[in-house]
Formats: C-alpha cells, sequence, structure tokens
C-alpha cells in the first residue's frame, strides 16, 4: 500500500516530521483525506482528486468560490454525501464514512449553512434529539450534560429557550455545543459567518480559539480571504473541485491568497460618489405590523435620491423586511405614507408599484426572487411578461421570450445550459444572478436590494455590485439592505441603522464609523 | 329531585357521545404530531364500525366485534400509512381516496352479506360497567363511573397520549419527525419508523371510536354511521392545538352540543317537531365551526404537517 501520507509531506512540512514509509498516517493527523472525486448525477465534476490533511488542534480553511467543491468535500466528510472514490482516514486508521450519524460517531460532525435546528424545540430537545435515548424522556440529564459541556467552554446558553426566539448566532452556538455534546472531535464549520452580524463573527472566532486550545480540530469552510487569515492555521485553496495549494497561513497574505481563489483576480470595482439627484422615494412615520401582529416599523421616516445608494445597516430581524415588504406592496401599512415619484403609492397592490418603477431583488431569492419548477426563461420575464413584444393580446410569443431570455444570460453570465430549463437546476449564485437580471434589466429608477450578494462568490458579487453601480449612475436610487456591514460600508453614499423598527442613526461617507454602527446594530449605547 | 336527575343524566349522555370523539382525536393527535394528516380517519372509523358490527353478528360476541373493530381500524389506517410513508403520495388526496374505499366497500360486504330488505340487528350492545365502589359515589359515580369501558380507555388515553408525546424519547422524535422530518433523518432518526408506529395506535384508537358506534351507540350498521365525526375528531385536534387534553375539551364541547341538541328534541311536542329535532342535530356542526373560527386562528400546528417526505 502506498503510504497515503506520501503526498501530503510537502504542504505540511516542519509539522510532518518523521513519517516512516509503509506506515499508517500517524495519530499527530486528526483527520486526513486522499483522493477524493465526486461527480453529481447532473455531471458536474464537484471533486477532482481533493486531499487534505488536519492536524490535531489546528484550524484548518478551506478557501474558495462558490462552486468550487468545498461543501462537496465536507458533506463527504461528515457523511452527507458519498463519495465516488477516495480514501479517509481519522486519527491514523481509515474508516467508511456512509452517515451522518456515523461520522458524529467517529467524532466528525458539520454546522451546516442551513442550521438543522427545530426552530419550537428547546436548545435541550434539540440536543436531546441527537442523542441516543430510549423510553421515558429525562431532560434532566441532557440539561446537566449541556451545563458540564458549555462550562467548560464558556458558553453561555439558555437549555430551556426555544430554538426560535435565540439570534442567529446563538443557534449557531446550540449546533456546535449539539456536536460537543456528541463528543465530536473535529468540527467542520460551513460558511459560518455568513449569517452573523460583525460582534457575533468575533464572538465566534473567540469561541473557535477556545475549541483548538481544548486540542479540537476546526475545519472552517470560507470564500472570505480576511476571515481565513484572521482564525486559521492553515489554509487549503480550492478552485474548480481541485485543491490549489495548501499553505501556512501566518506565511501568507490577502493578495496571494485572493489571486490564487480567482486566477488572476483583482478587484476592478470602481466606487464613485456622483451627487445625488432629486428625492424619488419618500417615506413617512410609516408603521407597519410584523407575522405576530407586532409592531415591527415603528415609525421609520426615509428619503432615498436618485443616483444615490443608501444603506440599511441592522441585524436581522429589526425591521427592515416589513419595512421593505410595505415599500413593495407586499405587506400593508397600518399608518403613514410612501411617496414614489411623488405619487402616493401607500398600500397599493405590488403591481402598481412594479409599473411605476420600482425593482425589488428579494432576500429569500428561491421563494419570492423565482418560481423554481419553472423555466428560466419565463422567471426572466415574470414581471413583464402582459407586455409587448413578449405578449400579442392574451397570447404568447415564445420567440420573443426567448431572444429576450437569451440576451439577459449572456448579459448576466447566467450559467444556464438552455433557457427552458427549469431554474431548480440552476445553482444558488445562479438563481440569484437571474433576479438581478430580470430586476436590473426593466428599466427601475429605484431598486431594493435586499442582500443582493449573500452567498455569492467573489466574482458574482463583484458582478452585481458593477451593476449597481451602472444603475446608480444612470439616476437609479438603490436602497440596499444588508446584514455585510463591510458591503454597505462600501457602496453606500448614506447609511442608516436600524434597531426594533426605528432608525438609530444616520451616516454620510465622511462620518462613516463602523465600530459605532455595529454597535448601534445592537441597540448597544454609543 | 327530578331536576337534579336529569342534569346528571344530561352529563352522563353528553360524556358518552364524547367517546368516540376522545378516542379518533386522540389518534389524530398523535399522527398530527408526527407531520401525518389523516384525513381517511372517517373512513377508518367506519371499516372499523363495519368488521366490529360483522364480528359481533356472526359470533354472537360483542367482544370479538370490538377486536375486529381494532383490527379494521389498524388495517385501515396501514393502507393509508402506505400511501402516504412508503410511496409518498398526497396525504390529503390519500385520505379522501380511503374514505371513498371504504364507503365503497362497506356497501359491497354488506350487499353480499345480508339480501336486500333484510335488517341485521345485534341483539344486545356493550353496556355501562359501572366501577365497583367509585360508581358509588354520589353524582361523580353517576357521571363518571357508570359509563361504557369506550368512556373509560377514552379518559385514560389522554394523560398516557400525553406522556407519550411530551415525555418520552419516542414522543420527542415524534414531534421532530412532524417539525422537519429531514432535520429528524438527518440526526439518524426512523422517519417512516416513527410515523408507522403513530399510525398503527391511530389505528386502534381510531377502530375502537367506529366499533362504538355500531357496539355500543347504535345496533345497526350503516355506511353513514360514521356521519362525519372522523372530520369533526380533525377539526378538534386543531382546536385543542395538537395537545391531548385540548382534544378532550374539543371533544366534550362536540359531545355535550349533540347531547343537548337530542336533549331539547325529546322535550319538542307538535307537529313542527320532528324538522325542528332534525335542525338541532346540525347543533353540534355548527358549534365546532364558531369554535374553529374564534379558536382555531393564528394556531401553529406542527410545521411539517401534511408535507411529503423523502430522503432524496
Amino acid at each position: 500500500m502506498q503510504n497515503p501520507l506520501f503526498f501530503l509531506k510537502r504542504s505540511v512540512e516542519g509539522k510532518a516530521t518523521t513519517i516512516q514509509a509503509d506506515q499508517h498516517p500517524s495519530s499527530e493527523y486528526a483527520l486526513y483525506v486522499k483522493g477524493i472525486n465526486k461527480t453529481y448525477p447532473n455531471g458536474i465534476v464537484a471533486n477532482r482528486d481533493v486531499s487534505v490533511s488536519v492536524m490535531w488542534g489546528e484550524v484548518h480553511a478551506i478557501l474558495g468560490e462558490n462552486g468550487a467543491g468545498k461543501t462537496t468535500l465536507v458533506k463527504i466528510i461528515s457523511g452527507c454525501l458519498k463519495p465516488d472514490s477516495g480514501e479517509i482516514y481519522i486519527d491514523g486508521k481509515k474508516v467508511d464514512i456512509d452517515s451522518p450519524l456515523k461520522a458524529v460517531s467517529l467524532g466528525i460532525g458539520m454546522v451546516h449553512q442551513h442550521f438543522t435546528l427545530i426552530p419550537s424545540f428547546t436548545v435541550a430537545e434539540n440536543i436531546a434529539l441527537s442523542l441516543p435515548l430510549k423510553g421515558r424522556l429525562s431532560l434532566d440529564h441532557v440539561k446537566e450534560k449541556i451545563k458540564s459541556v458549555s462550562e467548560v467552554l464558556n458558553l453561555k446558553i439558555d437549555p430551556d429557550a426555544r430554538i426560535e426566539q435565540l439570534p442567529v448566532g446563538l443557534r449557531q452556538r446550540v449546533e456546535i455545543l449539539r456536536l460537543l455534546c456528541q463528543d465530536v472531535k473535529i468540527l467542520i464549520l460551513d460558511e459560518p459567518t455568513s449569517v452573523l452580524t460583525p460582534i457575533e463573527v468575533e464572538d465566534l472566532f473567540r469561541m473557535i480559539r477556545e475549541l483548538k486550545s481544548k486540542g479540537k480540530s476546526i475545519i472552517i469552510i470560507t470564500h472570505k480571504v480576511r476571515e481565513a487569515l484572521a482564525i486559521s492555521d492553515r489554509v487549503t485553496i480550492m478552485r474548480g473541485g481541485r485543491v490549489v495549494k495548501t499553505l501556512m497561513t501566518k506565511d501568507s497574505n490577502e493578495s496571494e491568497l485572493a489571486s490564487l481563489v480567482v486566477e488572476g483576480f483583482c478587484p476592478s470595482l470602481k466606487i464613485e460618489h456622483v451627487g445625488r439627484g432629486d428625492p424619488i422615494l419618500l417615506v413617512k412615520d410609516l408603521k407597519v405590523k410584523g407575522d405576530r401582529g407586532e409592531i415591527a416599523v415603528k415609525g421609520i421616516s426615509l428619503v432615498l435620491h436618485s443616483g444615490e445608494i443608501l444603506g440599511m445597516a441592522g441585524v436581522a430581524g429589526n425591521g427592515q423586511k416589513e419595512l421593505v415588504e410595505a415599500i413593495t406592496g407586499l405587506r400593508r401599512a397600518e399608518s403613514g405614507t410612501i411617496l414614489i415619484k411623488n405619487c402616493d403609492l401607500t398600500n397599493n397592490p405590488p403591481k402598481s408599484i412594479i409599473r411605476n418603477g420600482v425593482a425589488y431583488i428579494p432576500e429569500d431569492r428561491m421563494r419570492r426572487g423565482v418560481i423554481l419548477t419553472m423555466s428560466v426563461s419565463e422567471n426572466l420575464v415574470l414581471k413583464n411578461f402582459e407586455d409587448p413584444p413578449y405578449s400579442k393580446g392574451m397570447i404568447m410569443d415564445k420567440g420573443a421570450i426567448e431572444r429576450s431570455a437569451s440576451e439577459l444570460i449572456t448579459r448576466f453570465g447566467i450559467k444556464a445550459s438552455d433557457p427552458w430549463i427549469t431554474v431548480n437546476s440552476l445553482s444558488g449564485g445562479n438563481i440569484q444572478k437571474l433576479v438581478v437580471a430580470r430586476e436590473l434589466s426593466n428599466g427601475a429608477s429605484i431598486l431594493i436590494a435586499e442582500q443582493p450578494t449573500a452567498g455569492l462568490d467573489v466574482k458574482a458579487s463583484e458582478g452585481v455590485h458593477q451593476k449597481m453601480m451602472e444603475l446608480k449612475s444612470k439616476g437609479v436610487g438603490i436602497l440596499l439592505v444588508s446584514a455585510d456591514l463591510d458591503e454597505i460600508v462600501r457602496l453606500s453614499d448614506r447609511i442608516l441603522v436600524i434597531f426594533e423598527g426605528r432608525i438609530v442613526g444616520e451616516f454620510t461617507r465622511d462620518n462613516c464609523d463602523i465600530q459605532k454602527i455595529a454597535r448601534l446594530m445592537l441597540g448597544a449605547p454609543v | 329531585m327530578i331536576e337534579w336527575a336529569l342534569i346528571i343524566g344530561f352529563i352522563a349522555a353528553g360524556i358518552r357521545t364524547s367517546a368516540p370523539l376522545m378516542l379518533a382525536s386522540l389518534g389524530e393527535t398523535i399522527v398530527e404530531r408526527g407531520g401525518i394528516l389523516n384525513l381517511g380517519i372517517e373512513g377508518a372509523m367506519l371499516i372499523g364500525a363495519f368488521t366490529g358490527f360483522m364480528g359481533a353478528f356472526l359470533t354472537g360476541n360483542l367482544w370479538i366485534g370490538l377486536l375486529m373493530a381494532i383490527l379494521g381500524g389498524i388495517l385501515t389506517v396501514l393502507v393509508f400509512g402506505i400511501l402516504v410513508v412508503r410511496i409518498n403520495l398526497d396525504q390529503v388526496v390519500s385520505g379522501l381516496a380511503i374514505n371513498l374505499l371504504a364507503a365503497g366497500l362497506c356497501l359491497y360486504f354488506f350487499r353480499l352479506a345480508f339480501s336486500q330488505g333484510a335488517f341485521p340487528y345485534l341483539s344486545e350492545l356493550i353496556g355501562p360497567y359501572p366501577i365497583p365502589l367509585l360508581s358509588q359515589i354520589p353524582v361523580i359515580g353517576d357521571v363518571l363511573f357508570n359509563q361504557t369501558i369506550f368512556v373509560y380507555v377514552g379518559i385514560i388515553a389522554v394523560p398516557i397520549t400525553y406522556y407519550l408525546i411530551f415525555k418520552t424519547s419516542y414522543g420527542l422524535k415524534l414531534r421532530s419527525v412532524g417539525e422537519d422530518p429531514l432535520v429528524a433523518a438527518y440526526l439518524g432518526i426512523d422517519v417512516s419508523r416513527i410515523r408507522y408506529t403513530a399510525l398503527i395506535l391511530e389505528g386502534i384508537l381510531v377502530g375502537m371510536a367506529g366499533g362504538l358506534l355500531c357496539l355500543s351507540m347504535f345496533n345497526v350498521f350503516d355506511t353513514r354511521i360514521v356521519a362525519a365525526r372522523g372530520f369533526v375528531a380533525v377539526s378538534i385536534v386543531i382546536l385543542g392545538r395538537w395537545n391531548p387534553v385540548g382534544a378532550l375539551a374539543g371533544s366534550l364541547l362536540f359531545g355535550f352540543t349533540e347531547a343537548l341538541s337530542l336533549w331539547i328534541g325529546t322535550f319538542l311536542i307538535g307537529p313542527a317537531s320532528a324538522s325542528i329535532s332534525q335542525l338541532l342535530s346540525l347543533l353540534p356542526y355548527l358549534v365546532t365551526l364558531i369554535a374553529l373560527l374564534i379558536g382555531g386562528r393564528r394556531v401553529r400546528g406542527p410545521a411539517a404537517l401534511g408535507s411529503p417526505f423523502s430522503k432524496e
């Protein structure tokens, strides 16, 4: 048998010292993956001969764009997917991982991007579910276990809290806590920061360092170069399903990593700040109710000018969603007025708001942005299929729809083999491109963009930002709602901070203070 | 005092008429907690009533009838289970199909067994079984402890079901399957097994509820005998917010209204009394509707209720 460590010696030089040939991988390696290949049934090759090693007590970042194969790799390691070929060693022993349960029993656990918690259950109930239980349910036992595990790591979690009442950062902590209660020693975190606020990210990183000091190994998947630099000991860069390189983080830097992630990438976005024009969207004293009948927007007034990007920073769940839904006509406003180009359109139906030039990129693109079971072409004309040239009278013109779709597919770089394939066969990033293409191509004068780059890779994000800048220079006013503070600060001419349904701060480019914004987002005194 | 006796009689009757609903709604509560909406409960009750009647009629033993009713209930619910758990068909459509199938089968076999015009009936019914000592307590004894076995089982099943759902590890798994079967499966829970177990429990309770109609309430069989009690049980589950105690309360509400409408009917005299008592028999359904309008709004059931689940 060829020594599986053979190829690794180069990449971890200095740490992997004396390894005899024909020996099993030493137990210095917590995890050790060799030659993984994976092709999906639809023909997409997600992993090509991928090999990675992780040491005990190491934070290992796997860095790459969307579609680079990172998630596929860790899904294989955590037993959610079966590889076509390849070997996995844990603590020097070859293992066969055929289910997430098996992975956990071997000490590997993963925190997915979409949490696997049951929202209406308490923390203790969720953790109890993952433990082998029989007969009478004794939650006290589970609570004791939670207490002992969380004390060691200084995690503060109330075992009786319902998941749905916890902020996202804490839910993530519960996921991690659950894995620790299952005695997991190798933790995999898939894009853990994508849902967190800057302060929550700091908390998470502190926790990761704590885990590391207790000898756990942590694999963190990310597409953000800066995060990989901030937290990891070593970083493996993936591109197009292959491992490009593994290197020591401290010997690398941002530009080296960025150029490895995207071959020859250099940020080209030109941020121009042209003078703003007339007000086009005016919101006055708006009050909107949330889903549970509570007042979610408590009297917000704002003005958006043409040629301006107005950023709205805030932790999700502070009334942004309700505000946006009221403006776009999806939710009734209890009181207040919404003026679009001096027309009072308060509580008008969405159609009339669309006709008045409001484009909308919804946060929940899968449910609000597209109809998954319809084709790309149909989705691209969803907002104007009744107008010529797409329809003549009641009859739709398939040819015209296809021509327009093909043009948009090329212009926005949507990866779709055919304009008539259904949207659910596209990747998340491509679905977002589709939504952006539809919303940005119909001559709107106002764009409401909710988390427009969430889950997109560097290149795709850059493309969306580029388009937004283009629109802005044409005089479109953009309301940018995002939890990504970096994005808001980079693009916005003005920034509003929303907290508990109220605007609690306004910043211009000149007096912008990220620390202050981050604190305001959490309702902390400034 | 005569009034006292009347009132005690009325309360006892109310509890008695609630019994089939208690059994059925408790069964439905269990499966809905596991994410399955079984509208086929109406058909399962009918099959239970039919097999119960046939069993008792052919053997002359009411207890064999009850056993057959339970088996009929389990069998029908399991057929539904295969449709929705194994084959992953739409739950609403499958439930309605089961109801149609049950009505057709019962009519067919009833005709096959008895010639046209025959009027088979059971010569005796499962009557009240007074519990020694307890039934001697004034008032409470008559109301609670001088009832049929169905009432006893229905009432005892409330705390048992509650314990099962909220205090056992099976209950936790059942609820997780009802909230998010994908997550449950990810955590290594066998979703199908949990759901089949719940369905069998429902089958037992619903079969009893159906058998009760023929073995303890009426001594004849008719394909209309269930009279939408299954559907009422489904709305009682919503009204009771997927909680066994709520299901008990909802069943009593319906049962008492039914008893009330019958009770008022006995006081009617005169030429219009027949049509008025017909109208009165609508009362329980009307009360259910109103109760749903008031109590059924903004309630949140199991998140995955009614949605098919497959691992792919």
